[in-house]
């Protein structure tokens, strides 16, 4: 499927600042046996038309992730804020490895730093969280895809249904 | 050394919720959290239904699934490959998930959000350590092997049930620093357990009672099987709720509700083991800390393992045989009466018991100590016999057999908490006296004066 064949994008501006304000990122995909796995994300960046969405791994934790990827496009990736278990859930079926860009790195400490300060609320120490987090900029592949499907996916009666707008354009 | 599911259970305390990725059968992957993956042995993972989710339809399509669990202290990542086996919607593996997810939820201000429907169980496939940076693990303050070694050695020593259920609970504080401790005995015929001995709290509560299936212990009782909370929530908490479930039961009145439950105000962390003999219960034994996150996978297996020795050993001592044959003794003279008598109000209704205006006991503690009293008013007799309580047609109580021993220790330490002149002493194997300072004067009150 092509960028292209999206006539708009289905996340709004409000979407958008939720995905990218350093909120925990999980990405999921799946082999020929539909056998899923899943890692942790460490960033995300999304393109000024809300039509691509960006995430980031690390090799080799994504080894299997991006060679399903890179077989069959099919991806999945939830955006949860700790704090208020505010959940969303996005869907591809194009994902692909892209060149990274050079600001990168910066994303990645922001991404951490604002997500720390998200887990304090639950006593977690900002050492516990760049452990978790730990990587090497050189090992961090880029994947991108076009979000054909997007979730609400905050615990209570409305998870599951498709995401509501924010009310921003 | 391999890595295995057993190595990994503090993953599994709920302290950080884990992520489940399905697929559906047309293969579209998906991606959500899970509040609690519960360990059940090295080859059974449970987790949480609480949802009709896409996760949920995927599961049932399509039983194969991965789970990334972080590990509380060291930030180690771990990916779980699991087959959905079956849901569980009642019984033990249920109840303990549920108190588990309702100390998380309460916990992460969802309550009343997460309800669980279902135990998922599932079968580990494999798995496998995420690479990544972590951080030294803390050093354990104790060696539970140890700690289990030099609880089990005080059982032992123990000559009767009294001094076994002291020295459990010493134990557990000196070997396991466990402060705040209850034992309670369970009454089968009342559908009840009652408070024998505690530790750690301002009132010792003994003879207090929760019914069964209530708060964490009454639920731990009617499941045999330990639950265990990480979290402070208030869906747990007996006594706020023992009078209205005992209300539904249709005996609000017969539950001991004058004898308040000990226990923390605030707890952090409770859990609850069953003393069991096969399918037999003999009681609980229920420990809890002001902190939370205090009992995890190895306390409950520590304890678990002590619950076992405690329930042979309360089973040993009683099978093995009380001193049959009746002392041929002249009866005692009645000490000489000082002062008034002490008055002493039995209510048959409820076998409760009044000295002076105090309230002692009831049910069949207080038809003990009603024959007791009533022997030495009459006899001036001081000197009993468990075997003769157990033949006395006035303690009628089907169960009188198994847990005599327990009410008498109940009724031993009611007694020194409430009354300084009379008093219940150890003479022998199956022996006591009732001491008594002074006379009394037992009055009986007609069932329709209660």
């Amino acid at each position: 499927m092509s960028q292209s064949s999206q006539p708009a994008s289905i996340l709004d501006t409000g979407h958008v600042a939720f995905m990218t304000s350093g909120v925990s990122i999980n990405v999921a995909a799946r082999d020929a046996h539909n056998i899923p796995t899943l890692t942790r994300a460490l960033g995300c960046r999304v393109s000024a038309d809300r039509c691509t969405v960006t995430v980031f791994v690390a090799v080799p934790d994504a080894a299997r992730l991006l060679d399903n990827l890179r077989i069959n496009g099919a991806i999945a990736v939830v955006f949860s804020q700790p704090s208020t278990h505010h959940t969303i859930q996005l869907k591809g079926s194009d994902a692909r490895v892209v060149a990274r860009e050079p600001d990168d790195p910066v994303l990645f400490e922001n991404f951490i730093v604002a997500l720390a300060a998200d887990l304090a609320h639950y006593g977690w120490m900002e050492s516990y969280v760049r452990t978790m987090l730990s990587h090497d900029d050189e090992n961090i592949v880029a994947v991108a895809f076009t979000p054909n499907a997007a979730f609400n996916q905050t615990p209570g009666p409305a998870a599951g249904a498709p995401l509501a707008s924010t009310g921003t354009p | 050394m391999t890595l295995t599911i057993d190595s990994i259970r503090d993953c599994f305390d709920g302290a950080i919720p884990g992520l489940i990725a399905t697929c559906s059968a047309d293969g579209v992957p998906n991606v959500s959290y899970v509040s609690e993956v519960h360990y059940m042995d090295s080859e059974h993972l449970a987790l949480t239904f609480q949802f009709f989710s896409k996760t949920r339809e995927n599961v049932l399509a399509n039983p194969f699934v991965t789970v990334m669990l972080l590990q509380p202290h060291t930030a180690a990542k771990f990916r779980i490959a699991l087959r959905y086996l079956r849901t569980e919607t009642e019984g033990p593996l249920f109840e303990r998930m549920k108190a588990k997810l309702a100390g998380i939820a309460s916990h992460s201000g969802m309550s009343g959000v997460f309800v669980l429907r279902g135990a998922d169980v599932y079968r580990v496939l494999s798995l496998e350590r995420v690479p990544g940076r972590t951080l030294p693990p803390p050093p354990s303050a104790i060696n539970m092997l140890s700690a289990l070694r030099a609880c089990t050695q005080g059982l032992t020593n123990a000559a009767d049930l009294d001094q076994l259920i002291d020295q459990t609970l010493t134990s557990l504080e000196r070997h396991c620093d466990v402060r705040h401790a209850m034992l309670l005995m369970f009454d089968e015929p009342g559908k009840r357990l009652y408070t024998v001995a505690s530790r750690g709290y301002e009132v010792s509560g003994v003879g207090s009672e929760i019914a069964m299936g209530d708060g964490i212990v009454g639920v731990c009782a009617r499941e045999r099987t330990p639950i265990r909370l990480t979290h402070t929530t208030s869906d747990y908490v007996y006594g706020r709720a023992i009078r209205e479930s005992a209300a539904q039961a249709g005996f609000a009145d017969r539950l001991e509700t004058e004898i308040p439950f000990p226990g923390l105000a605030a707890p952090g962390s409770q859990l609850a083991v069953p003393l069991t003999l096969g399918s037999r219960l003999l009681g609980v034994l229920f420990v809890e800390s002001p902190d939370e996150m205090r009992f995890g996978y190895d306390d409950e297996d520590l304890l678990a393992a002590l619950a076992a020795q405690l329930s042979m050993a309360i089973h040993i001592l009683q099978s093995s045989p009380e001193v049959h044959e009746e002392r041929v003794a002249p009866p005692p003279r009645r000490a000489p009466a000082g002062g008034p008598a002490i008055p002493i109000r039995y209510y048959p209704a409820d076998h409760s018991i009044f000295i002076g205006e105090n309230y002692l006991i009831k049910g069949v503690a207080g038809a003990i100590f009603w024959k007791l009293v009533r022997d030495y008013e009459r006899e001036g007799r001081t000197e009993f016999s468990n075997r003769e309580l157990r033949l006395d047609p006035s303690i009628r109580l089907p169960d009188i057999a198994d847990n005599l021993e327990a009410r008498l220790i109940l009724l031993t330490r009611r007694l020194a908490e409430r009354s300084s002149d009379l008093g219940i002493e150890k003479t022998g194997r199956g022996r006591f006296r009732l001491r008594v300072a002074g006379s009394v004067k037992p009055v009986q009150i007609a069932d329709s004066a209660h």
